[in-house]
């Protein structure tokens, strides 16, 4: 999953972004209005993080610019300004979540957490497909009860798939919501992680559909 | 001067009397100001006119009395020096009057100090006596005297005297007498019409000073107006078209109410900046924390929480402050409620609830829609934490006092709700009762005291729901 991060204090931005990578997610990040709009409009995120006392361009005006230009991803606004009113304006622009500051870091992944089961349809943090399952809380992947140990990138391509069972994933799409915008992609390393997964897992629930992508047996998928 | 100040000094308790209700009925208004100074000085004016023109009226139906009584007496005169027989008849004068017995017209020609038999008189004197005015011999002689007297049967007379000196034959006090009321009749007719005249003259006055002071106080009245409409937020500045003696007026009440919501949203600006200056080093100190040893975390975690709820607290109380008296905002009610019931639909979304609205149309709250928002927001915030199902948010106007119409807004829940005790303590600053669900419990108290500084309440009851129902009375109505 890739998220994007705009929020002006670098601090600040730094600690959202390195307990987003913990989590597992990429995550880019931006300081600006402007820039933050850019890489909305531009990149595919999975959901966003956006301040609304920006500099250049306010959080308002780039969610509402993010809607006009159809981006559907889930926008979680952060913000010192916590009265209705603002709530209300923020809602109504297009957000789907509203985190105060000061905040929890904990608060802020479980709604980030939340948006993106709610986003892909999923009701519970726990997502199952078969004998896998995956706790989206705790990071943890278990076959048939059996606890597995993943890497950071690996865990992050089995939860992006377990997110979109029943559809065809291309390696374009992993690739783009796999990694973030810094990093060297190169699709034949997703070839690599698959092969992997498979092997990690030891149950064969991910298809390859040769000539479109990977896909997650919806047969044996529970949520 | 020295008789004037008796009379002042009895004039002045009933001067004393008189001026609280003076008082009273000029502190009104300035239209009564008006009206009763000058119904009062145009009344003293028309009775001055009035006394000055009888007394004139009065003079001169005296002098053209004596004019007529002055032709007799030269008639006299006349018949008096011509030769003859000094004791002939003297008359007639001319007028048959004197020729009737007591008619009131008489004449009598004398010597000065002569007896009673040697005078000539008319017949209508019936051998009576007119009154003398001048005494004989006195240094008045030759001089024509006016005055009057009373006749023999007692009649009131004006009399005039001339005297004559006919040489030879001596000298004479010619009398000749007219009834006193002659003149006095058309005084009082005079004085009648002039009553009459002077009183229609008074009300024409009294109406037409009225409509002098409703068309020249209009202006006022339309700024009156305009006031009301700012105060009673149906508008946001002085409008119309005022002369140009209170227009510098309407321009600076203008420029106050600019000036005033300026320093407003300067006030509101830098208490988002502050907000945003606070909270977010705030955040960043919780975050760092996180790393901490466990025992630290939890302090630092403690005292942020504890840090974010008293500058949230006194924020919103600053904002509030700086918003108390302002004039001239109108809130319409029905499109807040709506705002918040879309926002707290997504707030809430996992938790099946059913927000409904009962919003009677056209209602409006006096005040900043911000603080009608943060109230409005907190108590269904605060229901739909509760409520296990279903949220009510009902608006109507209360016109018990047709001086200050209300809006009352009544939120409830059909949640566990509190029992009568818990409701009142409920109400206090920072009063969570149950810690399970999360908050600063800051809610319900900002809400009573945003109410407070525009002059509202706010109560909690039990809902037909079964839950809490929170009652918020607000200035506003119905458009």
């Amino acid at each position: 999953m890739r998220l994007l991060v705009v929020e002006d204090d670098q601090t600040l931005n730094k600690q959202i972004v390195t307990a987003l990578e913990q989590a597992g997610y990429a995550v880019d990040h931006a300081f600006d209005g402007e820039e933050g709009q850019f890489l909305g409009e531009t990149e595919p995120y999975d959901a966003a993080i956006l301040d609304l006392g920006l500099p250049n361009v306010d959080g308002v005006s780039v969610l509402n610019a993010w809607r006009r230009e159809g981006r559907k991803m889930p926008v979680i606004i952060l913000t010192a300004r916590d009265r209705w009113s603002d709530k209300v304006q923020g809602f109504d622009a297009g957000a789907d979540d509203y985190v105060t500051k000061p905040f929890h870091m904990e608060e802020l992944l479980a709604r980030v957490r939340a948006l993106l089961r709610r986003a892909t349809g999923h009701a519970t943090s726990e997502i199952s497909c078969g004998p896998v399952k995956l706790d989206t809380r705790s990071g943890r992947v278990a076959v048939d009860g059996n606890p597995i140990k993943l890497t950071s990138h690996e865990y992050r391509l089995l939860s992006y798939l377990m997110h979109h069972t029943g559809r065809i994933v291309s390696r374009g799409e992993l690739t783009e919501h796999l990694y973030d915008q810094d990093f060297d992609r190169d699709s034949n390393t997703i070839e690599v992680f698959i092969g992997r997964l498979r092997k990690k897992l030891g149950v064969d629930i991910i298809q390859t559909v040769r000539g479109l992508g990977y896909l997650l047996d919806t047969g044996q998928t529970r949520t | 001067m020295r008789r004037l100040r008796p009379s002042l000094d009895r004039l002045a308790p009933v001067l004393d009397r008189f001026a609280p209700i003076y008082d009273r009925l000029t502190g009104r208004s300035i239209a009564v100001r008006l009206a009763v100074s000058a119904l009062f000085w145009s009344f003293v004016i028309l009775l001055i006119a009035g006394l000055i023109l009888s007394t004139l009226y009065r003079d001169n139906t005296e002098k053209a009395f004596d004019q007529r009584l002055l032709v007799y007496a030269n008639t006299l005169a006349s018949n008096l020096v011509a030769p003859g027989d000094p004791d002939r008849d003297l008359g007639p004068v001319g007028d048959p009057r004197f020729e009737l017995p007591l008619s009131g017209w008489y004449w009598q020609v004398g010597r000065p100090g002569a007896a009673p038999v040697d005078i000539r008189s008319s017949k209508s004197l019936f051998g009576g006596q007119l009154p003398s005015l001048a005494p004989p011999d006195s240094k008045d002689f030759g001089k024509v005297r006016r005055g009057y007297g009373h006749a023999p049967d007692d009649r009131e007379l004006r009399v005039i005297e001339r005297d004559i000196d006919v040489g030879e034959d001596g000298r004479f006090i010619i009398r000749v007498a007219g009834p006193a009321d002659e003149i006095s009749t058309a005084s009082r007719q005079f004085v009648f019409a002039l009553v009459v005249t002077f009183t229609l003259l008074g009300l024409a006055l009294g109406f037409t000073t009225l409509l002098q002071i409703r068309f020249g106080l209009r202006p006022l009245s339309d700024l009156r107006g305009a006031l009301g409409a700012i105060r009673r937020g149906e508008a946001d500045r002085v409008v119309g078209e005022y002369p140009r003696d209170i227009a510098p007026l309407a321009t600076d009440l203008n420029l106050l109410l600019d000036t005033n919501r300026e320093i407003l949203d300067r006030a509101r600006t830098q208490v988002g900046n502050l907000a945003h200056a606070l909270k977010t080093p705030l955040s960043i100190v919780v975050n760092e924390a996180e790393n901490a040893p466990d025992e630290v975390a939890v302090r630092i975690r403690e005292q942020a929480g504890l840090m974010r709820d008293q500058v949230n607290y006194y924020l919103d109380r600053a904002r509030a402050a700086a918003l108390a008296g302002t004039l001239g905002t109108l809130t319409d009610v029905e499109p807040v409620i709506a705002g918040l019931t879309r926002t707290f639909a997504k707030i809430y979304r996992d938790k099946d609830l059913e927000i409904d609205m009962a919003i009677t149309p056209g209602l409006r709250f006096r005040g900043e829609r911000q603080d009608f928002e943060e109230m409005a927001g907190n108590l269904i915030d605060n229901a739909a934490k509760w409520a296990t199902g279903r949220v009510l948010v009902e608006a109507t106007a209360n016109r018990e006092d047709p001086q200050r119409p209300r809006l009352v807004l009544a939120v409830e829940d059909d949640g566990p709700g509190l029992p009568e005790g818990g409701r009142v303590e409920m109400l206090k600053r920072g009063r969570r009762l149950d810690e399970t669900k999360p908050g600063s419990g800051l809610g319900l108290s900002i809400v009573t005291d945003l109410a407070a500084l525009y002059g509202g309440t706010l109560r909690l009851d039990v809902s037909s729901l079964g839950g809490l129902k929170a009652v918020l009375e607000l200035p506003g109505g119905q458009n």
